[in-house]
């Protein structure tokens, strides 16, 4: 009994000693890698005023970029790899190669994702977030990127053909926090809302029948089309959704130079690429172009209701 | 903190609907958990070894699963089943079963707290096994478990949040004051009031545990 015993301890310091060694490994990893980054990029980065975020970024040769881990197709994990993907993760990649550095993506739901800026949690935002003037009084925006549209998601053969059959005895289900919050409150005013934290959420919920109908941005809607072709997005849309990318508050030299790094996606037709391959090649439509939409307009889209 | 009240007064009428949501899923939960928990004791101590064994898988499957994996099954998982409970039932299911698992495990041991030595001098007396447990035990034991079940009563509040907080996604005062969180952005504030709304459920529950316990208490 007594050598089991003496086994049995050898056995649990080396799985110990096991673990400690592998984040050891971790560690010593992600210090290598992000050298390396550092190191080959250097000429071709982009140069940062000193005092900036960007140059606290470049100093540390990362960036961490909260997006959505369950919103196909514009941020979600890869079932196979495990890697996040999606157009969001494209565009993050997009703008840490432009500052040179490593991009970390971390997961924002759509409650969290402004306190994870004003705490520090994440240095940028995108995560399918639409620009809204309330919004903006707690965080800064990039120029809009993505303009989606607010749809709305029923099961096949479902009564719900519109906003308007959206009354009494209807329950629709959308992201706390979200844009649709209110947007439902205004148009479909007699309607129950089921608010959940996360899309998938909602998508499980029209699923099994628990709620009539999901709104939200018709991207989402149709990443949840092409997982269960039984459901169908109907109706005009109900509003135009600019998303932006967001940093935290009174950072306009970060918002200017995400603002730039959008634009110069648009010229160097790295925008047109990301929209074929996670949108363009599901819906065959062609885009409604963000370099259409200026800042501006965005906030005349989402005037504000409660910071004002 | 410095928009403290104008973020209760503009949003009191939600905060309240969310405390009487939280209410009264404590307050079905309560019934449930009393009433399957006083059963599934009753099951643990009587003197038949099935009932035993059926007690005792009870408690061993409520206890050892995670409240939030058993909302989970409760609401999304009947339904994938096709059994549809509603959202109130389907919380109050879940929070009141898992809370009956600890309520039993209570009950059984204030009943074994009593000395082994007073069942056979009251069966050894002429008393049934009936008149023992109703007459001699369950009096004894029913003081010994008052504190335990204030706890739990005051932990099944708490927990109310897991349960209305998960798919099922009612909207109790926790959610209420994400609602608010979400459109003012004041956080602080607007979990201070949800914070404050337990405490209005859980110091009465305190109050009323800790009166029981001097009432019945044996004076020495």
């Amino acid at each position: 009994m007594r050598g089991n015993k003496r086994l049995w301890i050898i056995a649990l310091m080396m799985v110990l000693a096991l673990v400690a060694a592998a984040c050891g490994d971790d560690d010593g990893e992600d210090g290598d890698t992000g050298d390396a980054t550092g190191g080959e990029t250097e000429e071709e980065a982009y140069e940062a005023p000193a005092g900036t975020p960007m140059a606290d970024w470049q100093e540390e040769g990362s960036i961490t970029i909260g997006v959505k881990f369950d919103v196909p197709p514009f941020g979600f994990e890869n079932p196979q790899s495990g890697e996040v993907e999606g157009f969001d993760v494209d565009m993050g990649n997009y703008i840490a190669d432009k500052l040179g550095v490593e991009a970390e993506f971390i997961e924002a739901i759509s409650d969290n994702r402004i306190p994870f800026l004003a705490d520090g949690t994440a240095d940028l935002i995108l995560s399918t977030m639409t620009i809204t003037t309330d919004r903006d009084a707690e965080i800064d925006f990039s120029r809009p990127y993505y303009v989606a549209q607010g749809r709305i998601l029923v099961p096949e053969g479902s009564d719900i053909q519109g906003i308007d059959d959206l009354g009494q005895g209807t329950t629709v289900c959308t992201a706390l926090g979200s844009t649709y919050e209110g947007t439902l409150g205004e148009q479909a005013p007699d309607a129950k809302l089921d608010l959940v934290d996360a899309y998938s959420e909602c998508f499980e919920k029209i699923q099994n029948g628990s709620v009539d109908a999901v709104s939200t941005d018709d991207v989402i809607l149709t990443g949840m089309v092409i997982q269960d072709d039984s459901l169908q997005i109907v109706g005009e849309p109900l509003t135009t959704e600019p998303y932006g990318v967001g940093v935290a508050n009174d950072e306009t030299e970060a918002a200017d130079f995400l603002s730039e790094t959008v634009e110069e996606s648009f010229d160097d037709g790295t925008w047109d690429g990301f929209y074929e391959e996670w949108v363009g090649q599901y819906t065959g439509e062609d885009p409604q172009h963000p370099s259409e939409l200026t800042l501006e307009d965005a906030y005349e889209l989402f005037p504000c209701v409660e910071t004002c | 903190m410095d928009r403290i009240l104008p973020i209760i007064t503009n949003n009191l009428d939600i905060y309240l609907s969310g405390l009487l949501v939280t209410l009264q899923l404590v307050g079905i939960s309560f019934v449930v958990a009393m009433v399957v928990g006083t059963l599934v004791a009753s099951f643990r101590i009587a003197p038949a070894k099935l009932l035993n064994w059926i007690g005792g898988f009870y408690v061993e499957t409520f206890r050892n699963i995670p409240l939030l994996v058993l909302s989970i099954i409760f609401s999304a998982g009947l339904l994938r089943a096709g059994v549809s409970l509603g959202k109130m039932s389907a919380a109050s299911a879940a929070l009141g079963l898992y809370t009956a698992a600890y309520i039993a495990e209570a009950i059984r041991s204030g009943v074994s707290a009593v000395g082994k030595g007073q069942i056979e001098a009251s069966l050894s007396l002429g008393f049934t096994y009936r008149q023992t447990m109703r007459q001699v035990i369950l009096p004894q034991a029913f003081r010994t478990v008052i504190p335990p079940i204030g706890n739990l009563i005051i932990a099944m509040i708490k927990n109310s949040a897991i349960v209305a907080g998960s798919i099922i996604a009612l909207d109790d005062i926790l959610k209420v004051a994400r609602i608010v969180n979400s459109r003012t952005f004041a956080t602080n504030e607007a979990f201070f009031w949800a914070g404050v709304g337990y405490l209005l459920l859980t110091i009465p529950a305190t109050i009323i545990v800790r009166r029981l316990e001097t009432r019945f208490a044996i004076k020495r």
